[in-house]
């Protein structure tokens, strides 16, 4: 069922096979209740693919958006009684044979990728605004579109309700990869992450070319980059011996083996994190693959992959790579600079909506960074916060997108959200807020998480690169506001687009995204507190 | 014949691999020579695990090969559903997402 | 001098192979039918390139890439066949909670029409 268990019930036989074929292999030792978040998720999950496999069509749509609400609901009620319980502190945290480490972080990364992965599922079940059996999602995304065969499939009333167990798949993926132990866990779940996503970006209804296109592109970058990352464990495997991250951490403090095959072996693992995480220089895939992907399925990913890549990148990092922080904080200097740079000066010269965001998300990628730069549980504490933070904020965002809308579906060229404050002062005056917390304005979510990476940054000694920082988020403020400007204070044009009444998903996502914007800015502490009780990685 | 001519052999490989993504224009090519990439991966591990004496090598390639499988079949998905609407799999006739 | 039974195994299979086709070329009846001349067991007929190039059906694709997910899955089987007697019940139980999911998604496949040719 799980990678953990297949993990350990194939390497223990294999280590001792060769010496005693008819000897009993002691049986592994599972830890299912630690455990029970992912089993819930890719139970839900298998079971989605039963529905689709057996259930009449008609009934697919409402039991697959039952099916996946429940799944993330119960993963989530498991990872609260898993954390208030005291099964998984102190030694027992690294649980299944020490494949998967349950530590404060894990739990912290989990809640909060299932509680993003909720807001996004009722974006992805909304049928009002794109009316259809489907939603925003083709009907049969295999047929060509405009070929009989779509039109065939449309009146027969098919609807794509695959998207609800791959968004499972992927969701199961990402708790699993901030949580891995060892290096092939967090490869498989890298895989099982990613490759639901490939598929969930070519799935539009509407612009399924550049839906296409999109799913091509970051499928290729993805399989390139997830190639680099397996040659970084092969090359860290054959330094260390063992893919196990403390074994590592171990061989590199006592520098045993050749520092050219440790040290490439970072380069290359570092290669992969970032390029999921969005970070440059291996940004290129994100403002193509968020404006070609559908809007809902861009909000899923926006948010959660990049809570699950940092958290992966914290783990290896912290743990496996703690005793080389001098030769790898030069570099991450380098790369966070680099991406908040990239990220906030091109949103400068964006005109469609959904790559400023992109942009907006790869700046977003490098102040995240200045918080992992402090190495310490400060500016653990603050990462964590921040990906929480940031992550309701996107999903709002691209909520707001959707709704947006011409004849021709989404209305995502900014010239045309001019004058969309007068029109719906509602929803601008969302988008603003959103706005306002990407920028970092106090009484903002935004504010409260750039202030803690900031700081813990500052006390690590990465002073520079929060110089850099700060005057990276003034130019993507001023960016930031122009767009305000341009809602609030110009002329809509006549056949501007218009707002669409959502049904009460949409609405309820929107609400979520702007409460927890402005709570996490007003009363942050509660939350900052759970995030500093959950910031120390157990080896 | 000693044991680290494979790793150099693997380490070949990669490379042709990462060039081949980087030079070649079919998305079909550039996906095989992705595949390529994890074959040298899989050689890597195996070496290594022969050199470190332990089998955690061999195991891992079992979770490449079908890991790669999975990729395979994905891949192959989206390459063909965008052959069928665009007659192309040229990665530069796929230009409509720029700046 | 490790080497000489691998040559020996070698020269006798190339032996045989040649004895095999030799005795079947002297001995064998030459009747002659459509089955015969076709390309050995499996693989697309050689037809003649129809016009705009030689394209397979995308029905062919879609059971290539079946076929191939479905049968490199079962890799895992061999590792456990291997040591089924020393990992006991553990083991058996791993297995056929990966069989059982492995053969979800055979029915889905089964059931949405993947397996149908026409």
């Amino acid at each position: 069922m799980t990678v953990a268990a297949v993990v350990s019930a194939a390497s223990v036989p294999a280590a001792s096979v060769s010496a005693a074929a008819a000897d009993s292999i002691p049986a592994p030792h599972i830890e299912y209740g630690v455990l029970s978040p992912l089993f819930v998720v890719f139970g839900a999950a298998v079971l989605g693919v039963l529905v689709e496999a057996f259930a009449p069509r008609a009934a697919r749509w409402a039991v697959q958006v039952g099916l996946t609400v429940l799944g993330l609901v119960g993963a989530f009620v498991a990872v609260v009684l898993v954390a208030s319980s005291d099964d998984w502190k102190g030694a027992r945290a690294v649980v299944a044979e020490g494949a998967v480490t349950v530590d404060g972080p894990t739990l912290f990364l989990q809640g909060t990728i299932l509680l993003l992965a909720f807001v996004a599922v009722l974006l992805l079940a909304e049928r009002r605004l794109d009316p259809g059996p489907s939603g925003a999602f083709a009907a049969q995304a295999s047929t060509v579109p405009g070929s009989p065969g779509e039109r065939e499939a449309t009146r027969a009333g098919a609807a794509q309700t695959e998207v609800f167990p791959l968004t499972l798949f992927a969701v199961g993926g990402m708790l699993l990869f901030p949580a891995a132990n060892d290096l092939l866990v967090a490869f498989v779940a890298l895989e099982v992450l990613s490759l639901p996503l490939y598929l969930l970006c070519g799935l539009a209804r509407r612009r399924r070319l550049l839906s296409q296109e999109a799913a091509m592109k970051y499928f290729l970058l993805g399989a390139f980059s997830s190639a680099f990352f397996l040659y970084g464990i092969a090359l860290l495997y054959g330094y260390a011996g063992s893919i196990r991250l403390s074994e590592i951490a171990d061989a590199a403090t006592q520098a045993q083996g050749s520092d050219v095959l440790l040290l490439s072996g970072v380069g290359l693992v570092t290669v992969g994190l970032l390029f999921k995480a969005g970070a440059a220089p291996f940004h290129a895939w994100t403002p193509d693959v968020y404006q070609g992907a559908p809007t809902a399925v861009t909000a899923f990913m926006a948010a959660c992959t990049k809570v699950a890549a940092f958290g992966a990148l914290l783990r290896i990092y912290y743990v496996a790579f703690g005793g080389l922080k001098w030769e790898w904080r030069p570099l991450m200097w380098g790369v966070a600079i680099l991406t908040m740079l990239v990220g906030a000066v091109i949103s400068l010269t964006q005109q469609d909506v959904k790559r400023m965001l992109a942009y907006s998300s790869i700046a977003h990628a490098g102040f995240v960074l200045v918080g992992v730069l402090a190495a310490d549980d400060a500016g653990l504490r603050g990462v964590l916060f921040y990906l929480l933070a940031y992550g309701f904020a996107t999903i709002g965002a691209f909520a707001v997108v959707t709704m947006v809308r011409d004849p021709a579906g989404e209305a995502t060229h900014l010239s045309q959200w001019a004058g969309l404050g007068r029109r719906s002062p509602l929803v601008a005056g969302a988008f603003a807020i959103f706005l306002l917390s990407f920028a970092g304005i106090p009484l903002t979510s935004g504010f409260m998480s750039k202030y803690a990476v900031f700081s813990a940054a500052l006390d690590g000694g990465a002073s520079p690169v929060v110089v850099v920082a700060v005057l990276a988020s003034v130019v993507a403020a001023f960016f930031y506001v122009r767009v305000i400007v341009l809602m609030f204070f110009s002329e809509p044009a006549a056949d501007g687009p218009t707002v669409a009444v959502p049904s009460i998903l949409t609405t309820v996502a929107l609400a979520l995204g702007v409460t927890v914007t402005l709570v996490l800015g007003v009363i942050p502490q509660p939350v900052l507190d759970l995030a500093g009780d959950a910031a120390a990685f157990v080896r | 014949m000693g044991v680290q001519n494979y790793l150099y052999l693997s380490a070949i490989l990669f490379t042709i691999g990462a060039a081949g993504v980087l030079l070649r224009r079919n998305a079909i090519v550039v996906f095989m020579c992705v595949e390529l990439m994890l074959n040298a991966t899989n050689l890597a591990f195996v070496t290594f695990a022969r050199i470190h004496g332990n089998l955690d090598g061999q195991i891992i390639a079992f979770f490449v090969m079908v890991v790669a499988a999975a990729e395979v079949v994905v891949g192959l998905a989206i390459i063909v559903t965008i052959f069928r609407t665009r007659r192309s799999t040229s990665v530069d006739d796929a230009n409509l997402l720029k700046y | 001098m490790d080497w000489v039974p691998i040559a020996w195994l070698g020269g006798i299979a190339f032996g045989f192979a040649v004895f095999s086709v030799v005795a079947g070329a002297l001995t064998g009846p030459r009747r002659y039918n459509r089955a015969k001349l076709q390309a050995y067991e499996c693989g697309i007929e050689p037809t003649p390139q129809p016009v705009g190039g030689g394209r397979f059906p995308v029905k062919y694709y879609l059971t290539a890439m079946l076929f191939i997910v479905f049968d490199i899955e079962i890799v895992f089987l061999y590792p456990w066949a291997v040591a089924f007697d020393s990992l006991g019940l553990f083991g058996l139980i791993e297995m056929v909670l990966f069989i059982a999911t492995v053969f979800v998604a055979f029915a889905y496949v089964w059931r949405r029409g993947g397996l149908e040719w026409d």
